[in-house]
């Protein structure tokens, strides 16, 4: 293929050589992204855990009969559809292995995370797709679900499980549905061994339903356009994301570009091994390919489960971040998701290390992990790329309520977002998920409205952001009171670690977790809580981290100085101090300004 | 009974009149004036006046529909709003759901935060807490607080104020208080609450669409005082009414209270007008199909009733709106879509437009990429030097030019590219309706396409053909279709209440309490409006799920008092429901009742018919024969085409495609295969007999 030859100028740009002539190849593109989008809404919309259908945490795709990914539906989050292919190899690896052998009617349960799971919770559902007796591709739902019958209620914040066994039910490609008939003793199993069942099973059967769906689609397609003509073309989708990929690699200068962030780990554990865990990151540029290495980064913690699985997690993160750097959807548009776009990215992780455990460490709780990987990987790129990244983004936290009522347990997930580093051209986004993961909150009307929880605050920090000549994103205060007896678990990180400020700009602010008793005391909180009971009454105030500043902060407009002091984000001692921007009555002193910042 | 209708778009003010009684009709277009588009809308109308001799006094009605607000917001361009809300939550309607817009991306700005509606420092927090699930008060309201964040708010110079605090949508009792204490301090501002804009549970949809209220009640206001004058100055003393989203239309007062009711009513017109040409025609399963220069519009009626929207699935400028509106999909596919090859090197049409300039190079106003109306025209489905009935020669040697040039970088030859380039797009368009349809369950081979607006009837055809659709009509005047679908209106007032109640243990009293309450609500509304009892009629709609799920169907619920064997039907009703959109029904999960609406219909004079003209016969009406270039098979043929003049088409004769109909606001494109007749009503019926 000759993309070296393409021009990079809209006129006359010249097509490039494909399989299928290019107007059938953008039909049945547009007919394969539509299918995935269907997935998803129907998935979305019947659905009964806000886990789902509220933060979004569920994939949909539609794989080769290898795994190898065709399309992936919009409204996933990226940590779930990402990780499709893997889940389909680990299916089809298992299966052999036992000599098992996939028919028309089946549909399989997979939840292994050292076979293609991104981690036990997320359980997916693969219904094979067979044309004339032949397979020739899965319709796969992916999604995060509320418990998994782990060692204590919910399928967060179980940052003590010792081992994978310990971290719920393991499902290694189990066919639920044989043949068209259900396999009822599976079911009863789920049911039997899950809390809160009647949600899970109920998004189960959505998860099922809608694969059911996507092979219909994907069979009609293939019946339409002819299984040569639809294969072909993907073929030719798989390139298109390469060349895109390798374009934009090979415009990066090559070289070595390392960096090293730490997680917090097990703050309040004795064993300083289980602390301050270096995250090393060299992105190694070669041509059109990098190779990402993770040699450095912490050894594997065997009975911790903050190691992060290689296929379904460690993957998934440098190759979004990767793609949502160099080909940023805000310029490039939708590129679709597939193999292609990781192509040109070896990864070599280490065996035995918190980015590639060794069976059977545990692995649940490897979100945060991962999500500072991405960050990592970002620190690393920003040197070759520095106006297309943020400063050091803000972490996410996981916290899992749970509790009795009417003789039944709830329990309900919230995630607590982070928020980005400045950038280049705009300041950083404030209060929102990072990276590798977009997930939704919860409105306080629904929380309330359904759960013995009351919310009494949801805003931003005041004086947490971090100075740059961009500045960080702010990240929330949430404060909670429980109304009846109950408990919770957090699973997170970020409580050690300020964001990397960029270039010049400040390092952001760490996250924090308090516990005030309503029998009296308080609590401060380290990041991962393993199941902690509450009394009604007891009250919880979260603080989000502040991602980092980017450049010189006596480099920002003391006009956007004055606006972050109006907007009541920063007080003026404040702006005086970082920006050098005297503001007087709600005015800018401008000789004071330039005398203080000369001095400065 | 004498109406004027009037759509304000992009480039053209559409205006039609009728007289409901002789049956006249006639429609005018003049520029839109963008600065103050009511301008356009009085010269339009003294025109429209003048060229039949009507007299102003005589206008019973003139139905509008406007942009103003819409631009407002698309523009960023509103009032300097001001929010109350309570302590401890000041920041909803910026941290919005705390998701990104786009997955993969770095760079992008969140509309919320980028571009708030209401800045921080004019969101005041104030003591007060209710709680579900009665709204019962848990912290008082703090009534000095209100006043003084009033008295900041007046300081600082804010014109607008929307009150919104936590589970007011189950007791607006906090924000009816506040709204009076900010009136007092800040008279003649607009002053609004999130209860009255929108009672529905979810607090940063809730909030933002009455900051979205008080971003535009201003400009609105305005607007509709500046047309309501310069109407009584041009002697028209007959009312103004306004279209609204969902379909309906609105006094000028119930606008100026709730402007959200017009922010996407732009589409809703052209649904209606769809609607109502389906109807003439006697069809009730319906697809409207509205192309312009730059979007396609998709509205699906079913059984005569238009779709609805969720209420999660509106936005505007990327901000959600919690209003009840017609289900449009809008895509960016028009005339103007410019083909080209993508960085990745794949072919690709739109989303960009050429627009109005410098618009297709066919339009010799020097676009040099090559369009979706460049390729109509390469391949003689669009005629030059009969463009808008003459009224503009095309360029077809620059057409020619951009699309050989496209065609070597494709490596494929002209006629293939240009077919491709509506292939392309054609099946964009395709997709677009099948998301509307086959993803919800409806099975669209039993509907009729209606294509209208510049382009519809162009593709209407090809685009049916690959939904195996049978039967496509083309109304009378697809040009202005929208506009007369003013005219076929009827007044339209939504009311809401959250319920949050569960089968097995609902309380039929409070339902029933709830309903009558709003019932009367809308009765005394309407009838503050002056209309008669008898044509007010009310329907109910309940918000139902699953225990659990987020997302809601919609389900009519039965008149009368409601009891235990009605509320069964109904649950069952959403059993079916839930099967036939997702596939699946969890017959054994509780269903919750989320909201209940009940639209009250206050019925309108309309336009209740259309005359095909007189026609000759299609000797007469044949042009010329023209080369048109069509797939036949698995290869590009060129026919040798008829051309027809639309007006003087006989009606009920058979003729049959390849055929090209000419008329002044559009071009009609009957492919090989197909055959049509002119309707009693004037719209073309085109059958395809090979559907593929």
């Amino acid at each position: 293929m000759s993309e070296n030859t393409l021009s990079k100028t809209s006129a006359g740009r010249a097509a490039a050589p494909t399989r299928v002539d290019p107007v059938t190849g953008a039909v049945i593109q547009g007919a394969l992204e539509n299918i995935a989008v269907e997935m998803g809404h129907k998935l979305m919309r019947m659905s009964y855990s806000s886990i789902i259908r509220e933060s979004e945490d569920f994939g949909t795709a539609l794989t080769d009969a290898t795994g190898r990914q065709l399309c992936e539906c919009r409204m996933s989050t990226p940590l779930q559809s990402g990780p499709i292919p893997g889940y389909i190899r680990g299916i089809l690896k298992q299966m052999a292995a036992r000599g098992e052998t996939l028919q028309p009617g089946d549909v399989i349960m997979h939840n292994d995370p050292y076979g293609g799971a991104s981690h036990g919770p997320d359980v997916g559902f693969a219904v094979p797709v067979f044309l004339d007796g032949t397979l020739i591709g899965f319709s796969v739902t992916t999604a995060h679900h509320l418990d998994i019958g782990a060692l204590t209620p919910g399928s967060t914040g179980i940052v003590d499980a010792v081992d994978t066994f310990a971290e719920g039910l393991q499902f290694k490609a189990i066919k639920v549905v044989e043949a068209g008939r259900r396999n009822e003793a599976v079911w009863s199993i789920l049911r039997d061994n899950i809390r809160a069942s009647a949600l899970v099973v109920g998004d189960m059967e959505a998860q099922v339903q809608t694969a059911q769906i996507g092979a219909e689609r994907f069979l009609a397609l293939v019946n339409h356009h002819g299984l040569k003509t639809v294969m072909d073309a993907f073929e030719d989708l798989l390139d298109y994301s390469e060349r895109l990929m390798r374009d934009a690699i090979s415009a990066l200068p090559d070289g070595d570009y390392a960096a090293t962030t730490h997680i917090d780990g097990f703050l309040d554990d004795a064993d300083p091994s289980r602390r301050d865990l270096p995250i090393a990151v060299t992105l190694k540029v070669r041509g059109d390919s990098i190779t990402v290495d993770l040699t450095g980064t912490a050894p594997q913690l065997p009975d911790k489960p903050i190691n992060m699985p290689l296929v379904g997690t460690v993957d998934i993160s440098i190759w979004l971040t990767l793609r949502s750097i160099l080909l940023d959807s805000v310029v490039y548009g939708n590129i679709p998701q597939n193999e292609g776009l990781t192509r040109p990215i070896t990864i070599v992780a280490p065996r035995g290390t918190i980015a590639n455990p060794i069976f059977p460490a545990p692995v649940i709780a490897r979100f945060c992990p991962g999500n500072a990987l991405a960050d990592t990987v970002m620190k690393a790129l920003a040197q070759a790329v520095p106006r297309q990244v943020s400063a050091g983004i803000g972490n996410l936290r996981v916290v899992a309520f749970s509790g009795m009522r009417e003789g039944s347990q709830w329990v309900h997930m919230e995630i607590l977002e982070g928020s980005y580093g400045g950038r280049f051209g705009s300041d950083g986004m404030d209060a929102v998920d990072t990276l590798f993961a977009n997930t939704r909150n919860n409105p306080i009307e629904d929380i309330e409205s359904h759960l013995p929880i009351r919310v009494d605050r949801y805003e931003l920090r005041h004086n947490a952001m971090a100075a740059g000549r961009t500045r960080g994103g702010i990240g929330t205060i949430r404060e909670f009171t429980f109304l009846d007896d109950g408990a919770f678990s957090v699973e997170g990180d970020g409580h050690r670690y300020r964001p990397w400020g960029y270039d010049g700009g400040q390092d952001g602010f760490q996250a924090s977790l308090k516990l005030i008793h309503k029998a009296g005391g308080a609590e401060d909180l380290v990041s991962k809580v393993p199941y902690h009971k509450i009394r009604a009454g007891d009250h919880l105030i979260s603080e989000g981290p502040s991602g980092g500043g980017y450049g010189n902060p006596l480099e920002r407009s003391p006009e956007s100085v004055l606006t972050d002091v109006l907007e009541d984000l920063i007080t003026a001692d404040v702006a005086e101090r970082d920006y050098g921007v005297v503001i007087v009555s709600g005015k800018v002193d401008a000789d004071a300004t330039t005398a203080r910042r000369s001095a400065a | 009974m004498r109406t004027i209708g009037v759509d304000v778009g992009g480039t053209f003010t559409d205006l039609v009149y009728c007289d409901m009684d002789s049956g006249a009709l006639a429609i005018h277009k003049v520029s839109t004036t963008p600065d103050d588009p009511s301008r356009g809308v009085m010269t339009g109308i003294r025109e429209l006046c003048a060229a039949n001799d009507v007299d102003p006094a005589t206008i019973d009605y003139v139905f509008h529909g406007t942009t103003t607000a819409t631009n407002a917001v698309l523009e960023n361009k509103g009032a300097r709003a001001g929010l109350i809300t309570n302590d401890g939550f000041r920041d909803i309607i910026h941290i919005g759901r705390h998701q990104r817009v786009e997955h993969y991306s770095i760079i992008q700005e969140l509309p919320w935060q980028h571009r708030p509606l209401v800045k921080r420092q004019h969101r005041k927090t104030v003591p007060g807490r209710l709680v579900p699930p009665t709204g019962e008060v848990l912290v008082p309201l703090d009534r000095d607080a209100v006043r003084s964040a009033a008295l900041e708010l007046k300081a600082e110079g804010v014109e607008s104020v929307a009150i919104c605090f936590l589970f007011s949508y189950l007791n607006p009792a906090h924000e009816l208080e506040a709204k009076a204490i900010v009136e007092e301090v800040m008279p003649g501002a607009f002053v609004t609450t999130s209860s009255f804009i929108s009672p529905q549970f979810r607090e940063f949809e809730r909030f933002t669409t009455a900051a979205l209220a008080a971003f535009i009640g201003p400009k609105v206001d305005r607007y509709i005082d500046h047309l309501d004058t310069a109407l009584r100055d041009s002697g028209i003393n007959g009312d103004l009414r306004i279209m609204a989203s969902n379909g309906g239309v609105a006094t000028t007062k119930m606008v100026v209270e709730k402007p959200t009711l017009t922010l996407l009513s732009g589409l809703a017109a052209g649904v209606l007008g769809g609607k109502w040409i389906g109807d003439l025609t006697g069809r009730s399963r319906l697809i409207t199909f509205d192309i312009g220069g730059t979007s396609a519009d998709i509205g699906i009626v079913v059984d005569g009733v238009f779709a609805e929207t969720d209420a999660r699935s509106t936005s505007i400028a990327g901000f959600p709106l919690l209003t009840p509106m017609i289900d449009i999909h809008t895509i960016g596919a028009g005339g103007g879509s410019i083909a080209h090859i993508d960085r990745g090197g794949a072919f690709r049409v739109g989303p960009q437009s050429a627009g109005a300039v410098p618009g297709p190079a066919a339009y010799g106003r020097g676009g040099t990429e090559p369009t979706v109306t460049d390729a109509n025209l390469v391949l003689g489905r669009l005629i030059a030097e009969d463009f808008l009935g003459g009224g503009m020669t095309l360029d077809e040697a620059a057409s020619r030019r951009v699309v050989t040039d496209l065609a070597g970088r494709l490596g494929l030859p002209v006629e293939e590219t240009a077919h491709g380039i509506l292939t392309i797009i054609n099946a964009n368009m395709a997709n677009a309706i099948r998301s509307r349809t086959i993803q919800k369950g409806i099975d669209p081979r039993g509907f009729a396409l209606v294509a209208f607006g510049g382009a519809g009837p162009l593709h209407g055809v090809e685009v049916a053909a690959m939904l195996g659709i049978r039967e496509v009509i083309v109304p009378p005047y697809p040009g202005i279709t929208s506009a007369m679908g003013l005219l076929t209106t009827d007044l339209k007032y939504d009311v809401t209440r959250t319920q949050f109640q569960v089968s097995g243990a609902v309380d039929l009293g409070r339902l029933n309490s709830d309903i009558a309450a709003m019932e009367a609500e809308l009765s005394a509304q309407f009838a503050a409006d002056h209309i008669d009892q008898a044509d007010v009629s009310f329907r109910r709609i309940g918000d139902l799920r699953y225990v659990g799920q987020g997302y809601e169907l919609k389900i009519p619920f039965p008149e009368g008092e409601i009891t235990a064997e009605k509320l069964t039907e109904t649950f069952e009703a959403f059993h079916r429901t839930h099967a036939s959109e997702y596939g699946h029904a969890f017959r054994q999960s509780p269903i919750e009742i989320v909201n209940l609406r009940v639209s009250g219909i206050g019925r309108m004079p309309k336009l209740d018919k259309l005359t095909a003209p007189a026609g000759g016969s299609l000797a007469e009406a044949l042009v010329r024969t023209a080369p048109s270039v069509f797939r036949a098979g698995d290869r590009l043929e060129t026919f040798e085409t008829p051309i027809y003049r639309r007006a003087a088409l006989p009606v009920g004769e058979a003729f049959t495609g390849p055929a090209i109909i000419l008329q002044t606001d559009s071009t009609t494109v009957m492919p090989p295969g197909t055959r049509a007749v002119v309707d009693a009503s004037g719209s073309i019926l085109i059958t395809i007999e090979a559907a593929n």
